[in-house]
This record gives structure tokens, C-alpha cells and sequence, in this order.
């Protein structure tokens, strides 16, 4: 396929990735350190997650629920140390704030707390993109292109990347709902990032139906896009609640 | 709070069992599961198995196939009846019934010739039962050899020349997987995607000649960018010569046969007729005559040569009778003068027809010998009554022997008393003559079994001098019919091939599939070469040929295992498959078979000045193969350039659009911030 498709590939799956990076997370050091070590977080659940599964891989290919059974305790694990992370992110506040304090320097603002959880959620996102599709991606660079038997109508690697893209969006924004969820102890927020995550891995086994990939990925951009939309109705009503809490307090 | 937390439930629910709800459908059929990325790319390239057709260099210029510059061809595939009109390269897919036109074809029109990028033939077993005959050979092949003046008579009708000449693609013979394969990648991109990508085939099949520029024999071997063809030859003789009495050497009846064939693919060249079907009755009469009780009190010594590079100018004849010339190592025991008979045994796999056996016994000239040989054939087949053999004589309206290593004999010493026993008359009954598909099918082994039996009662009545048909030991000379049979699976199938019993218990082979196409000779050429560089059939006919004329010195057999033995009229036999051989008294001997216009110096070859009194040098091509690295060809599926600039642009946009919407939202927020 060539370096033109491949780089193709990178961009579709990676660019938006690229773009917040650098237009909001490169400004603050910060963040640049919240993003690696969310990177790190998520590719440790995932090596844990192989080690307990090494016992029954290969998983056989024709039958799905061992697939299904796969996603489900994956999906719970990682929504485990989400709220793992939170923990420590929580610790981190305090000690922040209480810092600021001590050097009369103001308290992480709401947008700071978000762009956070943000650099946090695009962590998850961009170690999710690399594992499940930049690595598949150095054959695309050559002259061959792959089309798959039960998706044949587009080539494998652009549904990677499309598929990557997905999840980069989801992981991105469901991390700020679950850290506003938790920070506010709004339930509705706090199961839903766990659903959607949920939802979004089983409808990636839609995929094993022939020529399922029609169905499967828009589903998948639907899910992407509610996470998206909710996450930015949330975003305007804290900021919203703030902004009126600040004016009240004058 | 609560409703909204139900809401959200219900709806993702739905979702994954609308997403579940399918799956149990459509799971049935088989998954190639990839587990890492070589897998991926395993599936993405496939490689295509078969057998090439490599460039092979004569003094004047070239033959056969390569890729024609130093790069990888990559060109569409596409069949041969679906070629219109072509604009750029491509890859032809031929089938074998289409070869011979199609090749015809080629030579003769120049432009759809720079149209072929490279050719895949696919000769599956449906085309070959369409196939009347197909010889890529000449009508007379290696008439410059030939001691008569007809050089234009058809001994071979279904020829058409085609190995001959120089083709500036790469050719490659698919083998069954490789036409699954293919017919695979051909049959997806006709189901699915079938207007933006285009299935091509990749030839990596670069030969160093033309990396190099050496476009002749002598230009690459000064370069050292090619080899002479050329093997090793084995004699054997029955019993043991003892060297040390140079004194009383009966006469000797020489028999001879090649192992040597060709074809348009140097790697799938059985060569079943013609000549391995020589061989093997050669190898069955040896058996027969080696479990005779008084060989060693008949009145002639027999000898069995067993040459190779026939095909490529007579390569082993030539250099045997020049060696007999110069009275060398590898010919000691021997001489000039003491060879009295030379019966020559051909093609004799096709003879059966009718329930007969029919062979024709072809003469060099009318001689007292000559008469003696056939009257002996004759007496032969009458002992053999009950086997329904005929031996015949050949037409004398042929112009002389048939294409054969007696040529060679009769070039160098036209008063040669020799006799080749075919089983054709005035052409070739083989259809399928140095082509790929002379295989087991071709012949039949019963044709096989009876030559040998014939072969080995005539040695005998010409050794013993003796023409009385009631000898008891003529009526006890039998060929084992099932070790004839079992050999010709070793030497001309894949499945056992070389890995059969017969063969295993002499050599350790190198290759399961035997390819009897003589190949290049290695290193320097020597009686006693380093084993490494001597072919696997070489070695076994050594082997074997030494076991069978061996006599026991007293009760004791002394082991070797270095390959030497104490005693000097003594070979150390079966050294490779056992750790340690076992030491036989035993006259058998490699010689070297290549060009006598090549001289090996100091790790080089040069070719020597013409020498009036080597004719057969005069008009010999001194055939060289050009070296390689590597013989490949891998197939896979390409996307159009439009495409994959339509995905670049895709790319490109999703990142403007994300950077765009992300800077929106960044300046809402901050608005919205600033608003107090």
C-alpha cells in the first residue's frame, strides 16, 4: 500500500490524537505527564490482563463467547484501576492544592482539573490506538494491501484505524465524565463510563459476522458520539455551575 | 437521577444484544487466525511454490529465462486468453497445453513480447491428459554431434524448440500448491474489491550474469558470475579389475546409459523414458548379474559407465574417452584398446504395447562386433520366450543412430562396433522428450523390467563367448521385477523419491524429489572428488554399483569410517547413511564429466583455444548456468495509487477537522470562563 497509505492509516487512527496534543496538552508539562503515565497504566492493565489469560489463549476461533467472556473481564479490570487512578489523582490534588496554599499561589481552577482528566483519558486512548493498530501498521507501508474475509469490501488496515479512532474518542472523554462522576458522586456518570466501555468492546465482536463490519463500526461511532456529546453537556454545566457559584461569591 | 441511571442501562443493554443477537448465525467457517505481524505479513505475501527457468550461457550468447534487469519484476497477473491489448507488463498465466504457441509466439512477435513482464504456467494434471505431446527440444537435438550428414531429420516430431532460445522474463512452473494458491488470490478480487486493487505477481529470480553483464560462456567465467554444466560419471566393472596385473586384461564389454535429462524447468526434469528408464534396466541387469555364480571365470570382463551431462554436449562421453586417452587415475583398470563391445541402452520405459515388449536394437555400422552383439540380443530374447520380449533391428532406412552418447563414441573413433537399444525405430515414441512431464506416467515398468532382462542374459552371452541357449546359468539370470519397480520410484517420484528405502540404505540424500537435470559441476573436477559437491544420484550409483560387483576377501569385513580403507584395491561403501561404511573389494570409480574445452585452474575455469583434433570441441556450445541468490516469487493483492492518496487525504482531513473543532471549543470555554 505504499508510505502514502500508511501514513494514511497513522493519521486517521492518530491525527485527532495528534491535534488535542498539541494544541492543549503540549502547553502544560503537566499534562504531557499525566498523558505517559496513563500510556504506562493502561499498557500494565493490559500485560496483566495477558498473563491471566495466557492459560486459555489461543481462544478458538469459531465459537464467540470466549471472546465475549475476553472483553467483559477486560473491560472490568480496567474500569477497576480507572478508579485506581482517580484514587491517586485525588491524593495528587491535595497535595497540589495544599502546596499552592503554602506559596500563596491560587488552587487548581475547574478547567485544569479537566484538561486533567482529559490528558488522562487521551493516555488511555493513544495506548489503545498504538497496541491495537499502529502495530499492525509497518506491513501497510509496503506494496501489498490485506482485505479480510468477513469485512472485504475495505481494507483491513483502514478499519483498524477507523476502529482505533472510536476508542481513542471514547477513552479520551469517558475518563473526564468518570473523574467529574467521581469527584461529584453522580452515579448516572460513574456507571456509564463502565457501560459504554463495555458496550464499545462488545459491539467490536459484531466484527466476526460476515461482513458484519457494516453494523458493527457505525454502532461503534454511535457510542463514540454519545460519550462525546455527553461528555460536553457535562463539561458546559460544571462550567456553567461554576461560573455562577464565582459570581455569587463576589 | 435515578430514572437517568435506568435509561442509560436499558439503552446499553439493547445495544449489546442487538450487537450479540447475529453472531450465532454466522460463526461456522474457519478463521486464519494472525497472531503477530509476520503472520499478517505470511497472509499479505504469499509465497507461490514451483520451479523456475533459470539463464544458461553458451560460447555465442544465452538461453532460457531471468529477470531482466537487477530489480524484482512486479506485474498484474492476468490469463493468457484474457490478453487483449496490453499497455504495461504483465504476468501471463499460461497453461501447459498453451506453452508451446504461446512460446512460439514470443520469438516470432516482438511487441507483444515487451509486453511480458514474467510468466506463470500452470500444468496441472487436466492439461496434461489434453496434451498429445510436448517437447521443448529440437527435431534432431544435438545434430552437431552427429557422425552422419542428415542433420535435418525428425527424430523427435513433437518438438518445438522452445528451451532454446532466450527469453528476457522470468518464467516460473507452478507446482499444486502454487496453483491453489494463485487460483485463490485470483478468485477474491473477482468476488469482492475487484475495481481499485490489482493482483500481482512479484519475480525475484535476478541471475548474477545479467547483474553483471557477462552475456557468454567465456565473459562469466572469467567473472566468475557462472558455472559448467557437468557431474560426475560412475563405473563400475564385474568383477574387480586388479589393477597390479596390468598383464592378461581380458576384453571388455562396455554398457552405458545416462542419468542425465533436461527441460524447460532445470528443477522438474524426471526424464522417466528417456534416459532414467536406461538407467534403472542398466541398475536391474547389474542386480541379475551380480547373483550369477562364475562371473569371474568368464572370458570377458564387463564394465557399466553410467554417464551424465549427455544432454548439455555430450558432456561425460567426451570427457571419459578423453581421459581413456590420457591413461588417467580415474579410468585406471581400462584402456582404449581393450573395449570390444559398447552396448548402449536408451529409452526402453515405452516399449510395452499389445502385451508385447517391443525394442529396436540401432547399430553404429555392420561389423563382425556388431553382428556378434545382436546375434547375442537375439539369442536372448528366445531364452526370455515366455516374457513377450521382441528385439528388433532398426530400419536401415534411418540415417544412422539415434541421438544417443554413441554419437559421441562413433565422432571420436568412427571404426566404434557399438549398439543402442530403443525402444522407438525411426522417431521417438516419447511425446514428451526432455520436458516436465516425462514423469512415471510416461513409461511403463514392465517395459523396464523386460529391457533389464534382455540386457543382463545378453551381457552374459557376450562375457561367456558362449552361444549355447541351454546353459543352465543363462535360464537362472533374473531381474528382480519389484527392485526395478521400487527404483523407478526412487528416481523419478516425489513421494518416496530419494528418501526410499533402496536409495537410503546406501547415501544420506539431500533432496527428497529427484531432479535429474546434471547441474553444475563444483570445485575441481577429480576421481576422487570431496563427496559434498557429488550429486545424490552420483553417489548412490557409486554406491550401489559398488556393492553389487564387490567380491568378499575371506570371511571378514573391516569397517571404515573415514572413507579409507587399508587395502588399495578397496572402497569404503554405504560410509554416509551408517556412521561407519564397510570396506569392499571393488572396481568403481567417479569421473569427472565436463567440457573438454574447460580447464580448471587455481579455482577458476578457462575455456581452452579450439584444437583441430578435438571435433566434437569444435562444435561444442561449452554450456555454463548463471549463478543466483535467490529463485522467488511471491503474490499479493495492490491498491491504486488513487486510493491510497484518497486515504492520505482522509487522513489529513480528520486531523484538521479534530484540530478545528478542538480550538472551537477551547475559545467557547474560555468565552464562557471570561463571562464574569
Amino acid at each position: 500500500m505504499t508510505v502514502t497509505a500508511g501514513i494514511g492509516y497513522a493519521l486517521v487512527a492518530l491525527g485527532p490524537s495528534l491535534s488535542l496534543f498539541v494544541s492543549v496538552i503540549s502547553r502544560k508539562p503537566f499534562l504531557i505527564l499525566t498523558v505517559l503515565s496513563s500510556t504506562l497504566l493502561w499498557l500494565v492493565s493490559l500485560i496483566i490482563l495477558s498473563g491471566l489469560w495466557r492459560p486459555f489463549l489461543p481462544l478458538k476461533a469459531n465459537v464467540w463467547w470466549p471472546y465475549a467472556l475476553l472483553v467483559l473481564t477486560s473491560v472490568c479490570f480496567q474500569e477497576g484501576l480507572r478508579f485506581l487512578f482517580w484514587k491517586v489523582y485525588k491524593r495528587l490534588e491535595d497535595v497540589l492544592d495544599s502546596f499552592a496554599d503554602r506559596i500563596s499561589r491560587p488552587r487548581l481552577f475547574l478547567t485544569d482539573k479537566l484538561q486533567i482528566a482529559l490528558a488522562g483519558g487521551l493516555g488511555h486512548g493513544v495506548a489503545h490506538a498504538v497496541f491495537f493498530c499502529l502495530s499492525l501498521l509497518t506491513p501497510a507501508f509496503g506494496p501489498a494491501t490485506f482485505y479480510v474475509e468477513r469485512c472485504s469490501k475495505v481494507p483491513f488496515f483502514l478499519i483498524s484505524a477507523i476502529i482505533a479512532l472510536a476508542f481513542v474518542t471514547i477513552h479520551t472523554f469517558s475518563m473526564v465524565i468518570a473523574f467529574e462522576g467521581y469527584a461529584k458522586g453522580n452515579k448516572v456518570d460513574q456507571v456509564m463510563v463502565p457501560v459504554i466501555h463495555l458496550a464499545a468492546g462488545m459491539l467490536t465482536l459484531v466484527n466476526f459476522a460476515s461482513e458484519g463490519c457494516v453494523i458493527g463500526i457505525p454502532l461503534l461511532y454511535l457510542v463514540a458520539s454519545l460519550t462525546l456529546v455527553h461528555c460536553g453537556k457535562m463539561v458546559w454545566q460544571r462550567l456553567l455551575e461554576s461560573r455562577n457559584q464565582s459570581s455569587a461569591s463576589r | 437521577m435515578a430514572m437517568g441511571l435506568i435509561r442509560l442501562l436499558f439503552i446499553a443493554f439493547t445495544l449489546v444484544l442487538l450487537s450479540i443477537l447475529p453472531l450465532h448465525l454466522s460463526l461456522a467457517d474457519e478463521i486464519t487466525s494472525i497472531e503477530s505481524v509476520p503472520d499478517l505479513q505470511k497472509l499479505m505475501y504469499v509465497a507461490v511454490d514451483g520451479f523456475p527457468c533459470v539463464r544458461l550461457l553458451n560460447l555465442s550468447g544465452e538461453i532460457g529465462c531471468s529477470n531482466p534487469g537487477i530489480n524484482k519484476v512486479v506485474a498484474p497477473i492476468i490469463k493468457l486468453k484474457d490478453v487483449k491489448d496490453l499497455v504495461q507488463p504483465h504476468t501471463i498465466l499460461v497453461t501447459a497445453d498453451e506453452m508451446e504457441d504461446f512460446f512460439t509466439r514470443v520469438s516470432t512477435d516482438l511487441s507483444f513480447a515487451s509486453k511480458i513482464g514474467g510468466v506463470l504456467v500452470e500444468s496441472g494434471s487436466n492439461f496434461q491428459q489434453k496434451l498429445k505431446g510436448f517437447s521443448p527440444d529440437k527435431r534432431f537435438p544435438q545434430a552437431q554431434f552427429s557422425p552422419y550428414e542428415n542433420v535435418e531429420y525428425k527424430w523427435n516430431s513433437a518438438a518445438s524448440s522452445i528451451m532454446w532460445r532466450n527469453y528476457n522474463f522470468p518464467v516460473y512452473l507452478l507446482s499444486e500448491s502454487g496453483i491453489s494458491a494463485v487460483h485463490e488470490i485470483l478468485s477474491k478480487k473477482k468476488m469482492k474489491h475487484g475495481t481499485y486493487t490489482s493482483d500481482v505477481a512479484e519475480f525475484n529470480m535476478v541471475m548474477e550474469t545479467t547483474k553483471a553483464g557477462t552475456h557468454n560462456s567465456e565473459a562469466c567465467l572469467q567473472e566468475g558470475t557462472c558455472l559448467p554444466l557437468g557431474g560426475y560419471s560412475v563405473w563400475s566393472s564385474l568383477p574387480p579389475i586388479s589393477v597390479s596385473s596390468s598383464n592378461n586384461r581380458k576384453p571388455v564389454v562396455l554398457t552405458v546409459a545416462s542419468m542425465d535429462t533436461a527441460s524447460f524447468f532445470r528443477d522438474k526434469s524426471f526424464g522417466a523414458d528417456s534416459p532414467i528408464s536406461g538407467l534403472v534396466a542398466l541398475l536391474g541387469a547389474v542386480d541379475a548379474l551380480s547373483r550369477v555364480d562364475g562371473i569371474s571365470n568368464l572370458k570377458k570382463q564387463l564394465v557399466f559407465l553410467v554417464l551424465t551431462g549427455e544432454t548439455w554436449g555430450y558432456l561425460g562421453s567426451r570427457r571419459f574417452l578423453h581421459e581413456l586417452d590420457l591413461h588417467s587415475d580415474a579410468v585406471a583398470g581400462l584402456s582404449n584398446t581393450s573395449i570390444e563391445t559398447v552396448l548402449e541402452i536408451g529409452s526402453v520405459g515405452k516399449g510395452l504395447s499389445g502385451g508385447i515388449n517391443t525394442f529396436f536394437a540401432h547399430k553404429t555400422r555392420v561389423s563382425s562386433v556388431t553382428n556378434m552383439t545382436l546375434d547375442a540380443l537375439k539369442i536372448a530374447q528366445d531364452s526370455l520366450a515366455s516374457k513377450n520380449i521382441k528385439i528388433l533391428s532398426a530400419d536401415t532406412a534411418n540415417p544412422g543412430i539415434p541421438p544417443s552418447s554413441l554419437m559421441a563414441f562413433m565422432r571420436k573413433n568412427p571404426q566404434t562396433s557399438a549398439v543402442v537399444l530403443e525402444d522407438f525405430d525411426t522417431n521417438f515414441v516419447n511425446k514428451f522428450y526432455h520436458s516436465h512431464l516425462d514423469d512415471l506416467s510416461n513409461i511403463n515398468s514392465s517395459s523396464v523390467v523386460a529391457a533389464a532382462s534382455v540386457v543382463a542374459r545378453t551381457l552374459y552371452i557376450l562375457a561367456s563367448d558362449n552361444k549355447d541357449t541351454s546353459n543352465s546359468a543363462l535360464g537362472s539370470i533374473h531381474v528382480n521385477a519389484s527392485f526395478v519397480e521400487e527404483l523407478l520410484t526412487c528416481l523419478l517420484a516425489c513421494e518416496p523419491g530419494l528418501s526410499c528405502n533402496l536409495v537410503k540404505d546406501y547415501i544420506s540424500p539431500t533432496n527428497t524429489c529427484p531432479g535429474n537435470y546434471a547441474g553444475v559441476i563444483l570445485g575441481e573436477p577429480s576421481s576422487k572428488p570431496y563427496l559434498g559437491y557429488v550429486g545424490d544420484v552420483s553417489r548412490f550409483l557409486w554406491n550401489f554399483l559398488a556393492d553389487k560387483t564387490s567380491v568378499q576377501k575371506g570371511n571378514t569385513t573391516s569397517v571404515c569410517s573415514k572413507g579409507v580403507c587399508s587395502k588399495t584395491d578397496e572402497v569404503c561403501i554405504k560410509a554416509e547413511s551408517n556412521k561407519e561404511g564397510t570396506c569392499v573389494v571393488s572396481t568403481t570409480r567417479y569421473v569427472p564429466a565436463y567440457s573438454t574445452r574447460l580447464k580448471y585452474n587455481d579455482g577458476a575455469w578457462t575455456i581452452l583455444p579450439q584444437n583441430s583434433s578435438d571435433s566434437m570441441g569444435m562444435v561444442d556450445p561449452v554450456w555454463t548456468e548463471s549463478n543466483w541468490d535467490t529463485l522467488r516469487v511471491h503474490v499479493y493483492t495492490v491498491q491504486h495509487s488513487a486510493y491510497d492518496n484518497a486515504v492520505l487525504v482522509a487522513g489529513i482531513t480528520v486531523t484538521t477537522l479534530a484540530y478545528i473543532g478542538i480550538l472551537a471549543a477551547k475559545s467557547i470555554i474560555t468565552k464562557a470562563l471570561k463571562q464574569d
